[in-house]
């Protein structure tokens, strides 16, 4: 006999192993009932019998273990054979002994390589680069189409659309060029002040401002906001199969639910830069008064005199661009969420990533296009 | 024997409206029991009290012989490890494999190692006949009965005593669904669980339940087997079981 804990006893009866299993054969005790098996040091032999009289309670879990070890072992079915034990238990071996054949399936997520994991990953976007384009044409479509009847866009959804995109953006857009501009006024100012140029930091800032900072931060901050929103909302609709029972109503899910946001994405953005660019302006106004002795007056004067209106414009006419972008791509991953939870996070990231990325790439080839154009 | 869940003068509100009136029953250990009733009668909310979700205003709740509504925290999570719950739409981890999503129980309330966890998983994807690769999908990639099979799975990985099931044949084809009631009375026999089933639609489930409650204007309006149902008086059940007749008879 030896030393197992009181699971389980090994005896030789007239030429066959008999193992006593004893007490409650139960999950709690798996671990100790594994030990127990595995200290028996057993070998191969002709015949087991497993006597089942001294089990106060056994269930699946602990059975399927007993008989994995002794499968382990070698044992065929007609080697082993039972005895006393109760019908309830009887019933539960049969059970699971004819469940018995399974491969042991493996509880981890299979982690990739490096090397497959860089493949996998430009495989899935050169795919995704495609369904955009795909998903491009259907927009452009669908666009034209309302083009050449107007009447059919969806006013409610986009004015609704617009009110969340636009107008509650104002003040968080307002408080971030503000500061912006405040900062960089400051830290002009401090270079400025040293050559007696304090004049120099309104155009500074006008210029900074209206041409870059305020339409790049709206676009940054429409992205992170709306884009965020439209891809986590269409993702969740896709979810709950409202994307199919648009395209059931014989609607089509691009005109219902993608035109309405760009409409509104695309005409909020330009004003929320305008916001920006006041905004902005404010901050390097306040930042002049207080440490470079510019008055607020002397400040718009020589703004008129040095700021042309092409520039304002300039700024703004970027935006546009950047909104539609911003838009279709939140839309798309939101299209392109699969029926678990899971992506729509994965998506609503990914939308974020994305746009912002694209708004600033788009940024840089406006900057050198408009070199080209003498802009 | 005796009561696996006892449930004694169950009231709820939600505002003005007034779910459950004083229902009461009990369920003994090894019985298969289904709880019945329309759309709206607070049988899902019923379910929610026994299993510590939802607090009913007034009544008392035995399962498995503790008071769910005067456990303390640790008591009712202890509870908890002695029943299974099968919710309605599988409630699998979709971001979890379905090998992961069967080893959760056992990752979070045993200290079982890996190597004899991961075999477990194997067993109980055999035991609700699942083929042993359905491990590596995704929730997500199932259909609704293997996703339910998965549910059954998960809910029965740590030797449940009792087992609540809700609505476990909707969405399921007839076949899909008779195929899901007999893998419960098979397994419930063998392992001598307590079933006890949440649904709307008795038909699927008139061969694997021992009786029947009925539950209808926040009150238990029939308790007892099948057979015995359907000769009763009540108007709602003789709607309920007539409105059923045409394809028993088919």
């Amino acid at each position: 006999m030896s030393l197992t804990g009181g699971w389980i006893e090994h005896k030789v009866e007239e030429g066959a192993s008999v193992l006593y299993l004893t007490g409650a054969w139960r999950l709690a005790h798996l671990a100790a009932i594994a030990d127990a098996l595995g200290s028996l040091r057993l070998r191969l032999q002709e015949r087991f019998i497993l006597d089942g009289s001294r089990l106060t309670a056994l269930d699946t879990a602990a059975g399927f273990t007993l008989f994995r070890y002794l499968a382990g072992l070698g044992c065929s079915e007609s080697m082993v054979s039972t005895r006393g034990f109760g019908p309830h238990h009887r019933q539960l071996l049969g059970l699971v002994h004819e469940n018995m054949r399974c491969p042991p399936a493996s509880a981890h997520s299979e982690h990739l390589g490096l090397v497959q994991r860089v493949g996998a990953g430009v495989i899935a976007l050169a795919g995704l680069l495609r369904t955009h384009n795909a998903f491009l044409g259907a927009v452009a479509l669908d666009t034209l189409g309302l083009a050449r009847r107007p009447g059919r866009l969806r006013v409610r959804e986009t004015v609704s659309q617009f009110e969340a995109v636009g107008l509650d953006a104002i003040p968080i857009v307002a408080l971030v060029t503000f500061l912006i501009g405040v900062v960089f006024a400051y830290l002009l100012g401090v270079q400025a002040r040293r050559y007696g140029a304090n004049i120099f930091v309104v155009d500074g800032v006008g210029l900074a401002v209206c041409r870059e900072l305020s339409p790049l931060l709206a676009a940054v901050i429409v992205a992170g906001r709306s884009g965020a929103a439209f891809t986590a909302q269409l993702g969740t609709m896709k979810v709950q199969e409202e994307v199919d029972a648009i395209s059931t109503l014989g609607l089509s899910p691009i005109h219902v639910l993608v035109i309405p946001r760009l409409v509104a994405i695309v005409v909020a953005l330009p004003l929320l830069a305008f916001v920006g660019d006041v905004a902005g302006i404010a901050g390097g106004m306040l930042v002049g008064a207080w440490q470079l002795g510019i008055t607020p007056g002397a400040f718009i004067d020589r703004l008129h005199a040095t700021l042309p209106v092409d520039y304002l414009i300039v700024g703004l006419a970027k935006t546009p661009v950047f909104a539609a972008v911003i838009a279709l791509i939140a839309c798309r991953m939101g299209l392109l969420v699969a029926r678990d939870a899971r992506s729509v996070g994965v998506n609503t990231t990914s939308t974020v990533v994305q746009s912002i990325v694209w708004v600033i790439v788009l940024d840089a080839v406006f900057a050198v296009l408009f070199q080209y154009l003498g802009i | 024997m005796d009561a696996a869940l006892e449930i004694d003068g169950i009231v709820t509100r939600f505002g003005a409206q007034r779910v459950h009136d004083g229902v009461s029953f009990s369920v003994r250990r090894g019985e298969v029991v289904a709880l019945i009733g329309g759309s709206g009668t607070g049988k899902s909310v019923l379910l929610k009290e026994i299993i510590g979700l939802v607090r009913p205003a007034a009544g008392t709740i035995r399962l498995l012989g503790s008071d769910v509504w005067r456990s303390s925290p640790e008591e009712l999570n202890a509870l908890r490890r002695r029943f299974g719950m099968l919710f309605q739409d599988g409630a699998l981890f979709s971001s979890l494999t379905v090998a992961e999503n069967i080893a959760v129980p056992f990752r979070e309330n045993t200290d079982l190692p890996m190597d004899l966890i991961a075999p477990l998983v194997g067993f109980k994807l055999a035991l609700v006949g699942l083929a042993a690769d359905t491990g590596l999908k995704m929730p997500a990639q199932l259909s609704g009965g293997m996703r339910k099979r998965v549910a059954l799975a998960r809910a029965l990985a740590l030797e449940p005593e009792i087992l609540f099931l809700d609505e476990p044949t909707s969405g399921l084809d007839p076949v899909g669904a008779r195929a899901f009631d007999r893998l419960v009375r098979v397994l419930a026999d063998s392992l001598g669980l307590t079933v006890f089933i949440v649904t709307h639609d008795l038909d699927t489930l008139l061969s694997i339940i021992e009786r029947a409650i009925v539950l209808a204007g926040g009150r238990v309006i029939a308790d007892g087997s099948v057979d015995a149902l359907g000769k009763s008086a009540d108007p709602w059940i003789q709607e309920y079981f007539s409105a059923r007749a045409p394809l028993a008879g088919a």
